[in-house]
């Protein structure tokens, strides 16, 4: 038996890694950037988190895919779409979340949880990359700031001005325009980022509004996209410590209910050790017996004294008859 | 947990083998079409109700703009007539029925008329071959692009072409009494829309130059409420499991009921029903493996008929009922007295579901879910019928509050390919899937 499960999520730009030990325990992760869905990228993703604890491939007892490129693993066992593995991994890193909203590089989406942790509901981004992490990446290049500074820098926005188309193209150009009016960089990012909220918010009206909200994903780690989001909606947004790793992290917990189901007639060698290690304690001749208590050494005596009656001295009068 | 949905590539939709008669009858009726000019009979473009009837009583022979569309999408032949229209200046956001068939009106007056287009004709391109309107009918339900297409169409073809526009009013439900087919609203309605078919026979009879033939519009209406009744009867039959015919199935057979010659049509669904019977008496279902029962709401994708009834097919999806089948085409026969049927095919026009104030239509759709024990919805927001998909959210979130069941929801458009991306309709539908999937085994456990 194997000891541990693997969840890659193939997205559109980034390609996300969890190993879990077969108790649910994170033990690596691993994040990469890459081309659109590429293959090298995800492989380096996975050698990266495998690499990390010293594991291979082999030691897998599961690998299961989400995100884009599910479809293109080999190494995938099975694969499920980003939707059931997004609402996965938050849920198990948010107990109680009721909403998911998920912003990654091409895909926008919210899911609605129910109270057992399953999917309710779902909307999506329809067309394009409307709100989504590339709308953000583009609008980046053309105020010539670095993705990572991007909310940092729109957090300082004071004037409102309003972007008001959502598609990437078309807001580029509605940037350009602004800073071309003299506009500050500043007042113009948070223009980009309330336009992203006010997406999000529709995507939220279409599966309901609920809280616990918890917000995963890349655009997660813009304080600015929070911000903005958090004041659209009206509510708290929580974000788990690694936003990113949420899908990858869902499909591995998928993978471990699947390769727990297979295995549960299977005693792990952890487990079959310390049967071991019981039976010669209890004296047992077959795991799971707890001895017979006649037999087994009392710690407390180094001879110890047989039970009158008992199974010993039953035994030892007939191997000694007087 | 194992609630993976993979799709194989190897399971076909098990199509209703009568359906493939639809077929042969489309093709005889625009065989009809495109040599009516040569036999000298008048030709009436119209577009939405099903007013062929009364034109097929007088012998004038009607082209439907949105039959030729779809026949054209149906058949992969659509994007140049779309290219045509959009050289002529109407823009890819416009209705593509609308956009599809102005491209042939264009095509027709390049090549038939003003002799602007190609000198030789090419026989295998049908864009231009639709014969040019002698009248135009306007008889749209719920959709403002309608009328506009009628007058763009009349515009083609120099203004010269007689119009005449039979309102259909949109039915508010507004008044404390009104509900699906009651009400002060619907008689009112009911007259004010008979009223005008009174005077829209006045037109036809003045385009004839003979007095319209009441008796033979009672013989075609009786036909048509009695195949009505057989194609209702045979989607009665899909409630059991597995569903013996599909959303698919019924859509093919949307000609025959809405836009055929009425000869051949109530035999058609008899056939159907009988085909129908065969499968519920032997178990036989719409796809391969049901695991899935799944409600369609919206407009059908013309170009992908057949595409779509493979995909859910091989999802283990039976996607059983649908808001554009199964209420619309004369999904009324009970009003229609084929001895005086003119208000009962007005209230026929009326109910196009669309037309419905939204809490109507949503509890139609509901009742539907319910009847045919959908486990989902797979909504299809089509792009260039913003009538059709404007109270798409209300629907998936009523389908939700109500019958706890999820949706999914893509892009796509009745004709026009380019708005359709396969990829996201594979990732919702599998998504909706998923959740499907898990809450059973959550209820199994």
């Amino acid at each position: 038996m194997k000891r541990y499960v693997l969840g890659v999520d193939f997205g559109s730009t980034t390609a996300k890694t969890v190993i879990l030990d077969l108790k649910g325990n994170i033990v690596s992760h691993s994040v990469a950037h890459m081309g659109a869905v590429s293959g090298d990228g995800v492989k380096a993703s996975m050698k990266q988190a495998l690499d990390q604890v010293g594991l291979t491939q082999a030691d897998m007892g599961r690998t299961v895919s989400t995100g884009y490129g599910r479809r293109m693993l080999d190494e995938a066992d099975k694969n499920y779409t980003e939707i059931t593995c997004h609402a996965r991994g938050a849920v198990s890193m948010v107990p109680g979340a009721r909403l998911v909203i998920d912003i990654g590089g091409q895909d926008s989406k919210v899911i609605s949880v129910d109270s057992n942790g399953l999917v309710a509901q779902f909307a999506m981004n329809d067309r394009c990359a409307a709100g989504t992490g590339k709308f953000l990446e583009v609008l980046a290049r053309a105020v010539e700031i670095d993705l990572e500074e991007l909310g940092a820098t729109a957090l300082g926005a004071k004037e409102k001005l309003k972007i008001s188309s959502m598609c990437a193209t078309f807001a580029e150009t509605e940037v350009i325009s602004l800073l071309a009016e003299g506009h500050p960089k500043t007042d113009v990012l948070g223009a980009v980022h309330a336009a992203i909220a006010a997406r999000t918010l529709g995507l939220v009206g279409r599966v309901g509004k609920v809280g616990p909200v918890v917000m995963t994903g890349g655009v997660a780690r813009n304080p600015a996209a929070v911000h903005y989001i958090q004041e659209a909606l009206g509510m708290p947004l929580i974000l788990p410590e690694r936003p990113q790793i949420a899908g990858a992290l869902g499909a591995a917990l998928i993978g471990l209910d699947d390769y727990r189901k297979e295995h549960r007639h299977v005693i792990s060698e952890e487990e079959d050790m310390a049967h071991e290690a019981q039976m010669a304690e209890d004296k047992a001749c077959i795991p799971g017996c707890r001895g017979v208590p006649e037999l087994a050494v009392d710690p407390r005596e180094k001879q110890p004294a047989p039970r009158p009656g008992g199974l010993k001295t039953t035994l030892a009068s007939l191997q000694n008859p007087t | 947990m194992n609630i993976a949905v993979q799709p194989t590539n190897t399971k076909k939709a098990n199509k209703l083998a009568s359906t493939r008669i639809a077929g042969k009858l489309v093709n005889e009726y625009w065989e009809m079409v495109w040599r009516a000019k040569e036999e000298g009979k008048l030709i009436c473009w119209y577009e939405g109700s099903a007013i062929n009837p009364f034109l097929e009583a007088a012998d004038i022979c009607w082209v439907h703009g949105e039959a030729y569309s779809a026949m054209l999408a149906a058949r992969h032949q659509e994007v140049k007539a779309q290219q045509v229209a959009e050289e002529r200046g109407y823009m890819r956001e416009l209705c593509s029925y609308a956009r599809t068939h102005l491209g042939c009106a264009v095509s027709n007056q390049r090549l038939r008329g003003d002799g602007t287009g190609a000198a030789v004709p090419d026989e295998d391109d049908l864009t231009w071959k639709l014969p040019a309107p002698d009248m135009i009918i306007s008889a749209y339900a719920y959709c403002s692009t309608g009328q506009q297409w009628d007058e763009m169409t009349s515009r083609v073809f120099g203004k010269k072409v007689p119009i005449f526009n039979v309102s259909i009013p949109w039915i508010w439900g507004a008044k404390p009494d009104a509900a699906y087919l009651q009400g002060q609203e619907w008689e009112e309605t009911s007259d004010y829309v008979a009223k005008q078919l009174n005077d829209m026979v006045a037109f036809i009879e003045e385009q004839t130059g003979k007095p319209y033939p009441w008796d033979r519009l009672y013989e075609l209406m009786a036909d048509i409420k009695r195949a009505s009744e057989l194609r209702l009867e045979a989607m009665d039959l899909c409630t059991a499991q597995p569903a013996p015919a599909s959303f698919f199935d019924w859509v093919v057979s949307i000609a025959p009921i809405n836009n055929l010659p009425v000869a051949g049509v109530k035999d058609y669904f008899e056939t159907v029903l009988a085909e129908v019977k065969q499968r519920v008496a032997t178990g036989e279902g719409a796809v391969p493996d049901e695991k899935y029962r799944l409600f369609f709401d919206g407009i059908m994708n013309w170009n992908k008929v057949g595409w779509l009834a493979n995909k859910f097919a091989n999802y283990d999806a039976a996607v059983i009922a649908g808001r554009y089948t199964h209420m619309a085409f004369w999904q009324e026969p009970k009003l229609i007295d084929p001895n005086a049927p003119l208000r009962g095919m007005a209230q026929n026009y009326l109910i196009c579901p669309n037309n419905h104030a939204s809490p109507i239509l949503i509890k139609l759709i509901m009742d539907l879910c319910r009847k045919f024990q959908v486990d989902g919805m797979v909504i299809h927001a089509s792009r260039t019928c913003r009538a059709f998909t404007n109270p798409q959210f209300m629907i998936a979130e009523t389908a939700q509050r109500e019958l706890g069941i999820p949706s999914s929801m893509f892009e796509g458009d009745v004709t026009d390919e380019s708005f359709y991306k396969d990829e996201v309709l594979n990732s919702r539908v599998e998504a909706m899937l998923e959740a499907i999937e898990s809450r059973r085994m959550a209820g199994a456990a």
